[in-house]
């Protein structure tokens, strides 16, 4: 097999040029593929980059969730169950409340192991004092309470919550909260949350039930087997790997569509081997003639033409590959700082990026399409008929 | 070691013409015997030896080697006669270009997957044999009519045939060389006990023949 090469090889040194024009046919269009592709994968990396550094991996947000048209509630015994699961679990009320201004506002009532679970952080002022109506502020909502109530750390702001009765009647109930502290931004919606003791909340509202836990586990790599699990309770979840799905999902479909239109140069790239394998066939007519009288059989005849293939497939994967990295590499340096300067984004490091599953499939595309390429003009000089084979000069 | 019996070929081209190049041709040759084919062009010489080299198929008959009847529908049995107990010399010589003297000489024990260094060294002898033991790295192109015949004689004796089928071997060497050619057969044919069916126009080989068959219009005359 090894000798079917190197004859193949010295067959293809006869025809420099010949060669050397194939293997760039295809070798571009494996470049295409593969920029293409390392711009779909920089993307995608980025995006997914920005969802990891703006969102904790490590953190499930249980809610309540509905089985069969029934709704699941967040019980005692729901959260002591689901407390088997994570290092930290945080449940919590959420409630909506309306300045005397008509800022609406919402308010979590939690404990001491949200703000650990949640990683939350002051900017100013001090944590709320269980037992008491104090409420620390998210940082856009402390913003508008400071621009449109007035209100800053240390003030009093009355509010208003309505709640209803069994009979759907509603009651409203007044409350004067104390400010005692602003969060840092982080770009989440906590920003747009205020914080208040949960007991206080579950007194306000009467409520028996939570409507939320957040549950923080030790590495993000034990979130799916806790999140199956609690959903195996009835629960609702979500983490930020929904995030990354579903940018893995859009990245993987765009990809997918632009690489099959780069890939249409590869097609020119099959037929420019399928006719220079047939140029080459009708060229060594006589020689396929001689070969098949000194006891050539037709399979031998293919596997010298498909070795010569395999051989361009090889060599323009790997050309490919390199000029695949040169198209990637220009595509970030051009693109880049275009798309900074365009879009006003923040920096980041690289548009494309490069991985060896992409060299592979650009590898794999130039063999086999190379190998398809060569069977008509193989299985053609296999049938030659070896008189007329002979017979040509 | 060869008999055909009734063997014909007909050409039929698309216009609907037929032409018959041999018709019904009974040819025995024995074992170890260098028969001489002869007749003017288009007897359809050719074609019997194309037919025995199972390269061509006969339109009817029969042809049989060693009393086992070729059975030209089967590939397999083809290339396995052509790898084990024919060897062809043509006219043009056919030597493969790209090739030099030895590596044409050890093509066919590639396809009949010799070991590499067995197949140098019986190249090497056979070169030595026909006397191109110096000429081993030539490309056919620097070598001359008659050396490039050696060469292919070499060619055809690589897989130690038990019969050698050659179309007017000397047909495009001059008559000196062509001696040596003739020579060189001969010799094979009387030292291994080759059988050669050899086509000629060159009287100096149907000479050297135990048997001449001269061949008009695709019968055997005598």
């Amino acid at each position: 097999m090894i000798e079917a090469f190197l004859l193949a090889m010295r067959q293809l040194r006869t025809k420099k040029v010949r060669t050397l024009l194939i293997l760039l046919g295809i070798s571009v269009g494996v470049a295409a593929v593969v920029g293409v592709t390392s711009l779909g994968e920089g993307i995608r990396v980025n995006a997914v980059g920005e969802i990891e550094k703006s969102h904790d991996l490590t953190l499930i947000e249980v809610s309540p969730g509905v089985s069969n048209g029934n709704i699941i509630l967040i019980t005692e015994s729901k959260v002591r169950a689901v407390s088997e699961y994570g290092s930290v679990v945080a449940p919590y009320t959420k409630d909506d409340y309306v300045t005397l201004n008509k800022t609406y506002f919402k308010a979590n009532g939690i404990s001491a192991q949200y703000m650990d679970a949640k990683d939350l952080k002051l900017e100013a002022g001090m944590w709320l004092e269980e037992g008491t109506y104090q409420i620390v502020l998210g940082s856009d909502i402390g913003e508008k309470f400071s621009k449109i109530e007035g209100a800053e750390i240390g003030n009093t702001i009355d509010a208003r919550i309505r709640l209803y009765g069994e009979e759907g009647r509603a009651t409203d109930k007044d409350i004067t909260f104390m400010i005692v502290g602003r969060l840092k931004p982080t770009g989440t919606d906590t920003d747009d949350q205020a914080f208040m003791d949960m007991n206080i909340a579950r007194e306000l509202t009467g409520k028996d039930v939570y409507d939320g836990i957040m549950v923080k586990l030790d590495k993000s790599s034990q979130t799916p087997a806790a999140r199956t699990a609690i959903e195996k309770l009835g629960l609702t979840c979500y983490s930020a790997q929904d995030e990354i799905d579903s940018v893995n999902r859009i990245m993987n479909a765009v990809t997918l569509v632009l690489a099959f239109f780069s890939s249409i140069s590869l097609i020119v790239g099959g037929l420019m081997i399928i006719n220079t394998m047939i140029v080459s066939v009708y060229e060594r007519t006589h020689e396929i003639g001689i070969t098949k009288a000194i006891g050539a059989s037709e399979l031998d005849i293919i596997r010298m033409f498909l070795s010569e293939c395999i051989i361009i497939g090889v060599l323009g994967g790997i050309l490919g590959d390199l000029l695949g990295v040169m198209f990637s590499f220009l595509i970030d340096s051009v693109g880049r700082p275009m798309l900074v300067a365009q879009l006003g984004i923040a920096d980041f490091e690289h548009l494309t990026v490069i991985n060896i599953q992409i060299l592979a499939a650009g590898f794999l595309i130039s063999l086999v399409i190379s190998v398809i390429a060569g069977i008509y003009p193989a299985w053609r000089a296999a049938k030659l008929d070896p008189v007329k084979a002979l017979r040509q000069l | 070691m060869v008999k055909t019996r009734g063997l014909s070929k007909y050409y039929t081209f698309g216009s609907g013409n037929q032409v018959v190049a041999l018709k019904g041709v009974n040819l025995t040759v024995a074992n170890g015997e260098f028969v001489s084919i002869m007749g003017p062009s288009g007897s359809g010489k050719s074609t019997l030896l194309n037919i025995v080299g199972c390269l061509d198929k006969p339109t009817a008959g029969d042809v049989y080697i060693d009393d086992v009847k070729i059975d030209y529908g089967n590939a397999g049995n083809l290339v396995q006669l052509h790898r084990q107990t024919m060897g062809f010399v043509f006219q043009g010589f056919n030597l493969i270009s790209t090739m030099n003297a030895i590596e044409n000489v050890w093509y066919p024990m590639y396809f009949n997957k010799v070991p590499k260094p067995e197949r140098i060294k019986r190249a090497e002898e056979l070169l030595e044999s026909v006397g191109l033991r110096d000429r081993t790295l030539h490309l056919p192109s620097e070598l001359s009519g008659g050396e490039q015949q050696r060469v292919s004689i070499a060619r055809a004796l690589a897989n130690r045939p038990r019969l050698i089928l050659a179309d007017e071997p000397t047909g495009n060497i001059d008559s000196r060389t062509g001696k040596k050619i003739i020579d060189l057969m001969k010799k094979l044919n009387k030292e291994q006990g080759i059988t050669f069916i050899v086509t000629t126009h060159d009287k100096a080989m149907a000479n050297n023949a135990d048997r001449v068959i001269t061949i008009t219009d695709g019968e055997i005359v005598d």
